[in-house]
């Protein structure tokens, strides 16, 4: 097997450096390429490199010191980052049981709708929200949900006492999920679109003849030709599983809801980048990448043992 | 058929009232930031229109010199970034869809493992701080100048190119710069505005690591933005100066200031959204892909 490899590389060095009219043809791509290869090099693998200060102890002059796995210890006995880590983990679920469904059935809806204006217009306009920025976002929800609010406003019409949502515990991780919904809902749903498009349309010809009801189509041929999407969609949001959404829970958040809604991001970024503890924060990143990356792989290898497809 | 025509109403009017609900919000506050000021009073959550007509938050919004320099910021950023943006992915994407390209897989091998390694926002800062790109509007412009996802994205396209073209022009002994330009960029075309635009959307948006690299004077839009509007700091941004050439003419409001800022920051994606329709959902139906 090395042996292969072996042979298998020299040819490879062989190739590159005996072509010699290739190389007077082409060295000019690898010359296009370099930019780029800097810049992946420089904002890429550089800080890759740079988390290795997740097992040093940082030093402004002379060279770091090697404390192995001291910041990981103090990691985990630290109630903060668990309290972090339990956030992420409820509004990521949150997220993940309860918006899934929801672009598969807008685009099993909009399949529904016929092709004309009236589609168009709904489109154009549920694509628009993933556009803004959740600056932008934040500044519209929070004016909604203020005291005098709109949402206020329509509760005040059914005789409901105003509530200020945007400091409530007991609302604020609805809000992240109601807001990530009215985000993206619309856009999500386009991969599912494309996937129902490329149905063949002599399927649910066949079952009409037969006799079969939209719902008898839907549960039948529908939801089966889009369970290899659903599967790969679901690998990918796992493996976000640990991020919740930075930017919307940074955006979101006050005083008075942190300890409900402080997710992995937001900490690292307030004690490593405000605080100044590096290492620290770093091994709490390095803890979210690694759980990422098995996330991922995880569920592909089930997702591929039980339905016969993964991510690959 | 009647149950179906039913069933066809109930969607019709379900998704009506979804894009309502994301309609109204922005129409809302588009109507606070042009009502007149003393009739403000009378716009409520749900106001779609404005009450009176006024531009004073406009007048106060622009004449102020830090709102007018973060516009410039913004606008900088992101039509440098965006045309950096456009020529590596292209030049990258051609070098790597050449069939005869040698080490093509460990380009692409090193490109994957970066766009699955997420190293977090302090590694970051930390290199920017070692190469010096702190207080640089490099910093926002550079940090994202390849997008993995959209060069692959062009990379299909080009791929898609005969090959016949490119060998014609091979034998006329024509360059590879000027294939590239001449050849496959006016046949992606299409390809090219969609992550055009998207690259462009990104700049736009970017709050987060301008905030964090770039010094006051150079913060774009959405970072006064975010200060004045998330985080309520209406002190800085409101100057002395407004407050006495125009509170005398109209009590100023800062919920109408900042449902003003609000709409600047808005406006440009409107301007782009009708060609990102055009564009990318159209290439999206044909082609499944996501971005």
């Amino acid at each position: 097997m090395s042996e292969i490899k072996v042979t298998q590389k020299k040819v490879f060095f062989k190739k590159l450096k005996w072509d010699k009219h290739y190389w007077k043809n082409n060295w000019i791509l690898y010359l296009l390429l370099l930019p780029t290869l800097i810049f992946f090099a420089t904002f890429h693998i550089m800080p890759i490199l740079k988390m290795r200060l997740a097992f040093e102890d940082f030093r402004i002059i002379g060279a770091n010191e090697w404390v192995g796995l001291k910041y990981f210890k103090m990691l985990f006995a630290s109630p903060a980052f668990l309290s972090v880590l339990k956030n992420t983990a409820i509004i990521s679920t949150m997220k993940l049981v309860l918006l899934m469904p929801v672009p598969i059935l807008l685009s099993l809806i909009l399949n529904e709708l016929k092709t004309g204006k009236y589609r168009k217009y709904v489109q154009s306009v549920i694509y628009l929200p993933h556009f803004l920025s959740w600056v932008v976002i934040a500044g519209i929800w929070i004016s909604l949900l203020s005291f005098n609010g709109g949402v206020n406003q329509m509760m005040g019409f059914f005789n409901m006492p105003s509530i200020d949502y945007m400091t409530s515990k007991t609302h604020i991780r609805w809000i992240l999920l109601f807001s990530e919904m009215w985000r993206s809902a619309g856009w999500d749903s386009i991969i599912y679109i494309a996937a129902l498009m490329k149905i063949n349309p002599a399927l649910y010809e066949a079952a009409r003849i037969d006799g079969a009801t939209k719902l008898q189509q839907i549960k039948f041929i529908t939801l089966p030709e889009l369970i290899p999407t659903i599967i790969t969609v679901f690998i990918l949001n796992l493996g976000f599983f640990m991020s919740a959404g930075f930017d919307q829970v940074f955006n979101l958040m006050n005083d008075s809801v942190i300890s409900v809604i402080d997710i992995l991001d937001t900490y690292v970024y307030r004690i490593g980048l405000v605080g100044g503890q590096y290492s620290f924060s770093i091994a709490a990143s390095l803890f979210k990448g690694v759980i990422g990356i098995v996330l991922i792989f995880s569920t592909h290898y089930v997702a591929k043992r039980i339905s016969g497809k993964g991510l690959w | 058929m009647d149950k179906d025509k039913t069933f066809y109403i109930v969607i019709c009017v379900a998704l009506f009232i979804m894009t309502l609900t994301m309609i109204i919000p922005i129409l809302n506050i588009v109507a606070i930031s042009f009502s007149s000021p003393e009739k403000l009073s009378e716009v409520t959550g749900l106001t779609v229109l404005p009450k009176g007509f006024s531009i004073i938050n406009y007048k106060v919004l622009l004449s102020n010199p830090k709102i007018l320099k973060s516009l410039f910021n913004a606008v900088f950023i992101t039509v440098v970034a965006t045309t950096i943006n456009l020529l590596l992915t292209s030049i990258a994407a051609y070098v790597l869809t050449r069939p005869k390209l040698k080490g093509k897989r460990i380009f692409m091998g090193i490109m994957i493992l970066v766009m699955v390694m997420e190293p977090g926002i302090v590694p970051e800062y930390l290199v920017m701080k070692q190469i010096g790109l702190i207080g640089s509007y490099w910093s926002v412009i550079l940090y994202k100048a390849v997008n993995v996802y959209y060069l692959i994205i062009l990379m299909r396209f080009f791929e898609d190119v005969p090959q016949s073209l490119v060998e014609a022009a091979e034998v006329d002994g024509v360059g590879h710069i000027t294939i590239l330009f001449k050849i496959f960029l006016p046949l992606a075309k299409p390809a090219m505005a969609t992550i055009g635009l998207f690259y462009a959307v990104f700049h736009w948006n970017e709050y987060f690591r301008a905030s964090i690299y770039l010094d006051q004077a150079q913060w774009p839009l959405q970072v006064i933005l975010r200060q004045f509007v998330v985080l309520n700091d209406t002190t800085s941004l409101v100057g002395a100066n407004s407050l006495l050439t125009y509170n005398e003419a109209a009590q100023l409001n800062y919920d109408a200031l900042q449902a003003g800022t609000i709409v600047i920051a808005i406006v440009p994606i409107l301007m782009l959204y009708p060609l990102i329709l055009k564009y990318y959902t159209k290439g999206t139906m044909e082609g499944g892909v996501k971005g």
